[in-house]
């Protein structure tokens, strides 16, 4: 399994997801081969199940040593390679069988790819390739936005630790399970290609929407950067979608997504997120609390969330809510920004940061209701705990939302305040209206969304890969 | 003509990013993030709403800021290398006497490159880095323990100047992490009162002891309150040994010309060493920039310039900015130091003050082609210089004071040069396969 900064080194839904698919599937060995940045002391948040051993992590960005090979094993470095790795992922449709050619070069050879990036001669064709592409036209796609020299050298050091990623050896086995369409392909799609392993690809979020959400938001990258960053996604996404064999999305909306993004359709099998049930549901506390769960991040749009409360505070005085998680690393300024708005707007203790929890079911208990409010989402954790306990949720039409919420939840267009809120206080002053679609959150859980229904459908697709049936 | 809903899709995409989108999945995920659109029927929406940005002049690409946080004022740290370099040249005179002209000699003809090379190792696995001291502290010190101990315990068991030598290598290299930590001036008042120290005792081995105690003990502190976390990772070991090497090359090239006469002519060769420290320091902290002046200086350059060379790129104007640093400043001061020759009682051999130009410039080149990545023609021209400088007196005789080393370092500047003017004229390509390409 090729993971991407998530298992076993952060807290997040992807990483309870590994664990989970991991330890309900005791019967395989699996062997994690973390995708990290930087070469941090990283600290691991789950204790891997027995059926499992964690790699050595590869690390992006960071000062460590290249890729070792075997000694005396080296090529007269291939001046084409950065050119060939760019036509395959930089263009609007990129040329996998370059793509696929360079980054196997980069594994037989590792010594090389340091000394190969280094030579005038790679550089200069790289210019010349990157010249051409850039003014290459295609009708989905606006013309590029002209490079600067500092921006082909960001690109050029990206497609560098693209090669080195490459590079990385990777252990016999039966299946390659990669968790994200990005950089976790990258040592997947080389090893196929020399060893013919199957591949699964899981995606949770698409990854190409978020690299594309992230640049979006990042209001200070220039053009060429932004380019630059949603192309390599693009291409290393679209790689993926053609080397799987099967793409596992959690949610149809996913899907749509994939096909939309040239993925084969023959090989999309939706496999929901499932969580353990825990139980008949405990009645809600009837104290008109409000619970959020999730990181504080852009993509949560906890402005929203604030502003929803402001008019719920109004319409209702006695209402709580309370934001349960921590920033996203790196996003400590949004978190700062959405206190500043909690105090501009007089919140005080109608709206609370409670930081981080162990125990989201017991969170979920002490409300009457869930919140979601984000732009962006695959199948929510949250809604999934929510659901669990018999509560009914208010969320954002995004991604799988409605499909998982369908029948036990409201569901509202991302950003409108009125209709959250409306929707908030609804519930709150129904108590009989929460309680009937909280009762069928939790029927509908237990009928789609458990764990072991997720592990047993993982367990038969990864039975039929290895055994090489069609997915 | 669109349609009133497309009329508000095209609203929404321009409100949410400022412009219009640039691609079909830039406008899907807005339709999708925005207005709730499932993603099916906001990709089909998409393709209207992509238009092209019309503007063919770049951006100007973002430039990281610099993050090192553990350099120093520039003017303390050269006060300090004066102070340093003057109060080491006091000590020959009473060291001479205590000692014999031949132990000192022998003493500072192993410790000199000793101690270079192990500065330069340091260096390069460490304290060069981002965060160098408290990489230093998390990763460095059984490794720096270990390789101190590997130099000077033999050093140590040599018999007479063995254990001058072996504390004298302690001092210098213990002194570059002091330097390191800011506390330059410190070191240099270390050095002043045993300059004072030895000059009224005859026990040198007493003071020079203390002093070596002191001053490790100093240097781990500097280390010790550095301690925090990085993510900085040490360089490589293989990196750390070429830059020893190189370094121990430089400090036998220093020694290696007889005519000097280190620890025999008392004061006069250290003294003279000043100018050319002093121009290498000025030169090698201008160079310090490269690393931000580049892609300051490529930032907003177009892609078609970007592989072109040109003298007047940035890199190649820092280069020869720190090249006429350094000869400037030594020239200066030794014309200078001429002026007040006779003072100074001898130091007034025009020869020897352009040998130590010509090795601080050799230096400062080897320093930069190593740093560049180059290490293997670093040592190529280094080997060259020190085996040019080792034959001179058998081949042309010791008849000018400093000849050989002159003569090793010219072949050294010419072995330097032309790799780099051909790597720095070329802005574009250095930054792009040297300096983030590590």
């Amino acid at each position: 399994m090729i993971t991407e900064g998530t298992y076993p080194y952060a807290i997040g839904g992807v990483s309870s997801w590994c664990d989970a698919v991991i330890g309900g599937l005791e019967d395989i060995g699996w062997e994690i081969l973390p995708i990290v940045a930087g070469a941090k002391r990283r600290q691991q948040h789950f204790e891997l199940p027995p059926n499992a051993r964690l790699l050595r992590p590869i690390e992006l960005w960071s000062h460590g040593p290249a890729p070792r090979g075997v000694p005396g094993r080296r090529a007269h470095p291939n001046a084409s390679i950065p050119a060939q790795l760019l036509r395959g992922l930089l263009p609007w449709h990129g040329d996998l069988d370059a793509l696929t050619a360079a980054l196997v070069q980069c594994r037989r050879f590792p010594d090389d790819v340091r000394r190969a990036f280094r030579t005038r001669d790679c550089w200069q064709a790289y210019l010349s390739a990157l010249q051409d592409i850039l003014e290459l036209d295609d009708e989905d796609s606006a013309p590029a936005p002209a490079y600067d020299a500092i921006e082909a050298a960001r690109l050029y050091q990206l497609l560098y630790w693209i090669a080195r990623t490459a590079a990385v050896p990777t252990p016999r086995c039966s299946l390659l399970h990669v968790t994200a369409a990005g950089w976790a392909t990258i040592p997947a799609l080389v090893h196929k290609a020399l060893e013919g392993t199957p591949m699964l690809l899981t995606e949770h979020g698409v990854y190409v929407r978020e690299a594309y959400l992230a640049s979006v938001r990042d209001t200070s990258a220039s053009r060429g950067e932004r380019h630059m960053s949603t192309r390599i996604a693009l291409g290393l996404t679209r790689a993926a979608y053609a080397t799987a064999d099967a793409i596992a999305p959690v949610t149809e909306a996913n899907a749509q997504w994939e096909r939309g993004l040239g993925a084969d359709p023959e090989k999309i099998r939706v496999i929901p997120n499932g969580i353990h049930p825990v139980g008949e549901p405990l009645a809600p506390p009837n104290a008109a609390r409000v619970i959020a769960l999730g990181r504080i991040d852009p993509l949560k749009d906890v402005q929203t969330m604030l502003l929803v409360a402001d008019e719920v505070a109004r319409r209702m005085p006695q209402a709580r809510f309370e934001y349960w998680g921590p920033p996203t690393p790196g996003e400590e300024l949004y978190a700062h920004a959405c206190e500043r708005m909690r105090l501009r707007l007089g919140l005080g203790e109608r709206f609370r940061f409670m930081g981080r929890t162990s125990d989201p079911h017991g969170v979920i208990r002490s409300g009457d209701l869930v919140l979601m409010t984000s732009i962006s989402e695959a199948m929510p954790m949250a809604l999934l705990e929510a659901m669990a306990q018999g509560r009914p949720a208010v969320a954002t039409s995004v991604g799988g939302v409605p499909g998982v919420l369908h029948g036990c939840g409201i569901v509202t267009a991302p950003g409108d305040v009125h209709r959250l809120a409306s929707a908030v206080t609804t519930l709150l002053r129904n108590p009989g209206l929460a309680a009937q679609l909280g009762r069928r959150g939790y029927e509908r859980l237990h009928q789609s969304y458990t764990l072991e229904r997720c592990a047993e459908a993982y367990g038969t697709l990864i039975d039929q890969l290895t055994c090489g049936a069609p997915a | 003509m669109r349609s009133p809903k497309d009329e508000h899709a095209a609203g929404v995409v321009q409100a949410r990013l400022g412009r219009a989108a640039r691609d079909v999945i830039e406008a899907t995920i807005v339709l999708e993030a925005w207005l709730g659109r499932p993603a099916q029927s906001a990709m089909l929406a998409a393709r209207e709403l992509v238009a092209g940005d019309g503007d063919p002049k770049p951006d100007r690409g973002r430039i990281d800021a610099p993050e090192d946080d553990e350099q120093q004022g520039v003017l303390v740290e050269g006060i300090a290398l004066v102070l340093s370099i003057l109060s080491v040249a006091a000590w020959a005179t009473p060291l001479s006497r205590a000692l014999g002209d031949g132990v000192l000699a022998e003493a500072i003809a192993v410790a000199l490159p000793t101690s270079v090379a192990l500065q330069w190792a340091l260096r390069s696995r460490y304290l060069s880095r981002r965060s160098g001291l408290a990489l230093l502290a998390r990763d460095g010190l059984a490794f720096s323990a270990v390789a101190a101990l590997a130099c000077a315990l033999p050093l140590a068991l040599m018999p007479a100047w063995g254990p001058v030598a072996a504390m004298l290598v302690a001092i210098w290299v213990a002194g570059t992490v002091v330097t390191r930590r800011g506390w330059g001036l410190l070191y240099a008042l270390m050095l002043v009162a045993t300059s004072i120290a030895l000059a009224q005792d005859g026990r040198p081995y007493l003071v020079l002891g203390l002093l070596t105690l002191v001053t490790l003990s100093v240097a781990i502190a500097a280390v010790l309150t550095r301690r925090s976390a990085t993510d900085t990772r040490a360089g490589t070991l293989s990196r750390a040994l070429v830059a020893g090497l190189l370094g121990g090359c430089i400090g036998v090239l220093l020694i290696g010309d007889p005519s000097l006469g280190w620890g025999v002519h008392g004061v006069h060769p250290a003294i003279a060493l000043v100018p050319s420290v002093i121009g290498s320091f000025w030169g090698g902290y201008y160079l310090w920039n490269l690393y931000e002046a580049v892609p300051r200086g490529m930032s907003g350059v177009p892609l078609h310039r970007a592989g072109r060379a040109a003298m007047t790129d940035p890199a190649m104007m820092l280069f020869l900015g720190a090249i006429l640093r350094l000869v400037g400043a030594t020239v200066l001061l030794s014309g200078l130091l001429l002026l007040i020759g006779r003072w100074t009682h001898g130091t007034d051999d025009v020869s020897v003050l352009v040998a130590f130009g010509c090795m601080a410039l050799v230096s400062l080149l080897v320093g930069l082609l190593e740093s560049l990545g180059r290490g293997r023609a670093a040592v190529i021209a280094c080997s060259a210089a020190l085996a040019v400088e080792l034959a001179w007196p058998r081949i042309v005789g010791a008849h000018v004071a400093g000849g050989a080393l002159a003569a090793g370092a010219i072949v050294g500047i010419v072995l330097t040069v032309p790799p780099l003017l051909v790597l720095l004229s070329r802005s574009g390509r250095v930054l792009a396969t040297t300096l983030w390409i590590q």
